[in-house]
């Protein structure tokens, strides 16, 4: 058997790169650790939870003065709320007195959160309201105002969706979006009347990698291997799937895209036999609603493609036969919390929002015909990478995500079954956490695609 | 409908259904053999206990009696997705199980809540040990169901599992019958 000589020496490159970039061999790999190794998970937390905007939650889940939710963010507990003035704030779920967790319900509505240690109250402004035995501390009243709850260091919103950031010093929230602002945007104008998230939210924990749910996300090629059992019930329902004419977008910053063409139908927007008569004829008045409020051309943008839009590091936008909101929490290099809201028209007609939740729950999250084999195949790859750890050859250590690599070199758009939409998440990774990367050759000059538009001026 | 409570329909466990009684036995035995078929993976028969038109559903850990066309849901089955999801989970290509699950069903406190036109509703707890991968998991929860009574038996109107965890947590994939 002829031995492959390879351009460069397989094997760890010398600087003990994580990511290895080889544009001569067309080879694009990550070693293994990064997804195995809690000293790499720790480095991830500090960088980037630390220092990124962070998808916290979207403001319909606290619609009124003084509805709360509380969640962890980065491993922090953390208060979401709207105040008494209708502002949403956003506080350390810790008492300032000596750190209990001030809030431990999930959910629900008060004017004051108060700690059942020692009795410490707080508006859900933050200020402190009651301090029992107030006459022991300095009667000063810059004392209680320094023991006004801490809030979350930045806080801003775009569309509904609220972001926070652990350091003041990010750059603005629109700054740090980038294109992928745009995306967001498509998806908060279907509803005429505006969009919300439901209540009954998909809480599940994997034992994976964060990093392997959001390849998982961007990888169009695992689509027909990994879901045949959907593919085949969608085929039987009288709509057969295509991956023509998908593609992948680099939205910079890490964010990235894949624009569906002809992947299923989608609620109100393209129809398909399995969702009905009534459903059609729905689709088209939709269709003449859409255009009139957006035009025909953004009317097209929003209503023809599916979209799966990752906003680095932790939300994800499933727009497909209906909308998911999917946000990743993780736990441990091994473990993802995952936390996901069906996003869905304000007023539309009872039997269009069963239709939609019928439809998105039998695909996506725990318990539909699809995302258990994601959960599958991400879960079975972290079982999986712990066999080449600290193997005889070190080459053996690293995962390949070349595919597609001599279309990207020659500057044609990505396909969506291909892995530039992983390869570009890594590079924004490796430059974030500071992990080092090999390139060797020349990577393809001019900057990527940032979008469709963007595309289609380009060429 | 959030947490149910008992109702007055049943006196001793039986309830009566137009002329016919139901007793907690035969609730009971129905949701044993019920267990039985899941855990041997028998699911061409397990689909034989729901009526035309019967329902599976599975709400979120945060339910608090949404209905499953105003909220997100695990699971909300009308009878033709029953039928797909059983004709995926016999496939060797459902990965999720390929191996099968190991499962083990307990099912006890079968209470008989109230009687309807042809029909009873039910609540019984369960735990379901699985095993797979190396891993053992534990789903906790109660089912409401609404049972079509007749006469040679009972069939699934609404067959309604509720999990008690606080999150599907860990073992995520609910791609065996909870």
């Amino acid at each position: 058997m002829a031995q492959q000589t390879p351009v460069r020496p397989l094997g760890a490159p010398g600087d003990g790169a994580m990511i290895d970039e080889d544009w001569e061999a067309l080879r694009f790999r990550v070693h293994r650790s990064a997804y195995r190794e809690p000293g790499v998970f720790a480095e991830e937390i500090a960088r980037i939870w630390g220092h990124t905007w962070l998808y916290l939650g979207h403001e319909t889940e606290i619609p009124k003065a003084g509805d709360f939710k509380t969640r962890t963010l980065g491993g922090r507990p953390l208060i979401f709320c709207r105040d008494a003035d209708g502002e949403v704030r956003v506080f350390f779920n810790s008492c300032t007195h000596r750190g209990t967790v001030l809030c431990r319900h999930s959910e629900g509505n008060t004017k004051f959160f108060q700690c059942f240690y020692h009795a410490w109250a707080f508006s859900n402004s933050g200020e402190l309201a009651a301090l029992p035995g107030d006459d022991a501390y300095p009667d000063d009243p810059a004392f209680r105002a320094s023991m006004a709850l801490r809030q979350v260091p930045r806080l801003q919103i775009h569309e509904g969706f609220v972001f926070i950031a652990f350091d003041p010093d990010v750059p603005d929230l629109l700054t740090h979006l980038g294109p992928a602002a745009h995306y967001m945007s498509l998806t908060a104008k279907i509803g005429e009347r505006g969009m919300t998230t439901l209540p009954g939210v998909q809480l599940y924990s994997v034992k994976g990698n964060w990093k392997l749910a959001v390849e998982n996300a961007m990888d169009g090629y695992h689509f027909a291997p990994t879901h045949n059992t959907f593919v085949g019930y969608l085929r039987e329902t009288g709509f057969a799937v295509t991956d023509d004419d998908q593609y992948a977008y680099d939205l910079g910053g890490g964010h990235g895209l894949l624009v569906l063409t002809g992947h299923n139908g989608r609620i109100g927007m393209v129809w398909e036999p399995r969702f009905g008569e009534e459903e059609k004829e729905r689709t088209a008045v939709k269709r003449r609603e859409l255009e009139a409020r957006l035009g025909p051309e953004l009317a097209a943008e929003v209503a023809d493609a599916s979209r799966i839009l990752f906003v680095f590091p932790n939300l994800l936008l499933f727009d497909l036969e209906a909308l998911t909101i999917r946000q990743l929490e993780p736990v441990a290099a091994d473990r993802t919390d995952v936390r996901a809201w069906q996003f869905v028209e304000v007023g539309e007609p009872e039997s269009v929002r069963a239709l939609r939740i019928k439809t998105m729950v039998s695909f996506v999250g725990p318990g539909g015909l699809a995302t258990p084999d994601d959960i599958e195949a991400y879960e079975a790859v972290q079982r999986g990478i712990v066999a080449t750890a600290d193997a005889a050859d070190p080459a053996h250590d690293w995962s390949d995500m070349s595919r597609g690599m001599a279309n990207e070199k020659q500057g044609n758009q990505g396909r969506s079954i291909d892995e530039g939409a992983m390869r570009s998440f890594w590079r924004q990774w490796a430059h974030v956490v500071g992990a080092s990367t090999s390139v060797a050759g020349a990577p393809p000059a001019g900057a990527p695609a940032s979008g469709p538009a963007a595309a289609e001026a380009g060429e | 409908m959030s947490a149910v409570t008992a109702g007055n329909g049943s006196r001793g466990g039986v309830v009566k259904v137009e002329s016919r009684e139901v007793t907690r036995a035969e609730v009971e035995e129905f949701l044993y053999r019920e267990a039985q078929l899941l855990d041997e993976w028998r699911l061409d028969e397990w689909f034989t206990l729901f009526e035309p038109d019967g329902r599976l559903e599975v709400p979120t850990t945060d339910w608090a009696g949404w209905d499953a066309t105003t909220a997100g849901y695990f699971v909300a089955d009308d009878y033709e997705l029953i039928r797909a999801r059983v004709k995926r989970l016999k496939s060797r290509k459902a990965h999720a199980e390929n191996p099968h699950s190991r499962t083990h069903r307990m099912v006890s406190n079968v209470i008989l809540l109230e009687a309807g036109a042809e029909t009873v509703w039910i609540t019984a707890n369960f735990v379901i040990h699985r095993y797979r991968d190396g891993g053992a998991y534990t789903y906790v929860g109660r089912y409401e169901h609404v049972l079509k009574v007749e006469p040679d038996g009972l069939r699934f109107r609404v067959r309604r599992a509720v999990p008690v965890m606080e999150s599907m947590d860990p073992g995520a994939r609910l791609s065996f019958i909870l």
